[in-house]
């Protein structure tokens, strides 16, 4: 029995999901309940911050009015920045880093477990969303899509460790994959020891996965061990999005041609 | 009757679970809250009913989460033998045993998810560390948390015969 137990859970392991409608229809049935608690809980915290904590309020508002201040200064300095920009990319003829829509989504459930990492959100089949599609927020890769119902849908964190993206470092383009750990950390691997890493150094998405689109922000190299053997070094990367505190996403609907995608 | 209650409890912890207590605890180290229903359905309900919901929520949760599919069916249809078994040859279904066997439980569930994860050769990806941490943590709050999760499921079949 324990090995029949093993050789059907090697098998169900290679694919990440069941292929059966069983998984989108629990999901479909769980999720609302998910979300439901989800705003209960919002909103309780919303009035506790807004009319029980008035006094702080106060305080809060004039720190608020300098740093406003402060950052329209810091606005019109992006703005011309903005601009420049523009101009050199027209110039190099650039293409953007995001192509494309883009769909808002909502955290409703988490992984049961601590040691798999997925999020369930409140966006689905019906609002155009299909399995593959890459997750980001203003931080960067979020995850990818990998399970999809009418209204909601489970996506894979980048943390995971079925989780790979492909990955460049920002300052000497060397390449490598980044793999989820289901820790507090990425691993950069399959990086030449040739190659210059440094501590630091900032990892984006290189888009030749098909998947992310090139460009995205995923963390900042923590660590790098170089052994005495192999052609590979070890590096460690902490990623730039806080997956302890994500509470809303936003799906790429027209992500780059990749095989992963489903056709809707 | 008897499932339908069953499955509301299920679902109720398990929105509970993947909803309520990740907002409430910032960092993931709460125990798995279905093995003390687990353990209750081992211990204390006839097979035919204990098994029917231990099967139903594996896979419900196996379908929430990015585990491979049929890892927490397995975990709780065995923890669920295993509770099943102590109460037929220990006759360990009452007393002290009730106050370590949802940690007892848990340190089962995870030992069997990280040869799970050792087995589909991804364990180098995880520092011992963490490991250790994470498994203490979520031992402890079962250990001072689990018996009241076990003596409440207890009172159901007073309810039911209110």
């Amino acid at each position: 029995m324990v090995v029949a137990n093993i050789v059907i859970l090697s098998i169900t392991s290679r694919h990440h999901h069941s292929s059966s409608s069983l998984g989108p229809v629990l999901i479909g049935i769980v999720a609302p309940f998910q979300a439901g608690a989800t705003r209960s809980i919002q909103f309780a915290g919303n009035i506790w911050r807004h009319y029980f904590s008035l006094v702080s309020v106060a305080r809060e508002n004039d720190n608020l009015r300098q740093a406003l201040a402060r950052a329209v200064q810091e606005n019109n300095k992006q703005r011309e920045t903005v601009l420049t920009n523009q101009r050199l990319r027209r110039l190099l003829n650039f293409t953007k880093t995001i192509l494309g829509k883009q769909l808002a989504a909502e955290v409703i459930g988490l992984d049961p477990s601590p040691w798999f990492k997925s999020v369930t959100v409140n966006k689905g089949k019906f609002n155009g969303i299909v399995k593959g599609m890459p997750v980001v927020n203003p931080d960067g890769v979020v995850g990818q899509v990998a399970e999809v119902s009418g209204h909601y849908a489970n996506v894979l964190l980048a943390i995971d460790r079925n989780s790979a993206v492909d990955a460049l470092v920002q300052r000497t383009r060397a390449r490598g994959i980044i793999k989820g750990t289901s820790s507090d950390q990425y691993r950069f691997k399959y990086v030449l020891r040739k190659n210059d890493v440094r501590v630091g150094d900032t990892i984006i998405s290189s888009g030749m996965d098909g998947v992310f689109p090139k460009g995205i922000l995923i963390g900042q190299v923590a660590d790098i061990v170089r052994r005495n053997s192999g052609i590979f070094q070890e590096v460690a990367v902490i990623p730039h999005v806080d997956f302890e505190k994500l509470e809303e996403v936003m799906i790429i609907l027209n992500p780059p041609k990749g095989n992963f995608l489903e056709t809707p | 009757m008897i499932f339908l209650f069953y499955i509301v409890i299920v679902f109720c912890i398990i929105v509970l679970q993947t909803a309520v207590v990740p907002l409430l605890f910032t960092t993931r180290g709460f125990y798995d809250l279905l093995i003390p229903f687990v353990v209750y359905a081992g211990f204390f309900r006839p097979i035919a009913e204990g098994l029917t919901t231990v099967i139903l929520m594996g896979l419900i949760t196996d379908c929430l989460s990015a585990s491979p599919f049929g890892l927490y069916l397995t975990t709780y249809v065995w923890l669920y033998v295993g509770a099943r078994w102590l109460v037929r040859f220990f006759h360990a279904h009452s007393g002290v045993v009730l106050f370590f066997i949802v940690a007892v439980g848990v340190l089962f569930e995870n030992i069997l998810w990280l040869l799970t994860i050792t087995f589909l050769g991804r364990m180098e990806l995880i520092s011992s560390e963490a490991v250790v941490s994470c498994v203490f943590r979520q031992v402890l709050w079962a250990l001072f948390t689990g018996p009241f999760f076990l003596f409440g499921y207890m009172q159901i079949p007073h309810w039911m015969k209110r």
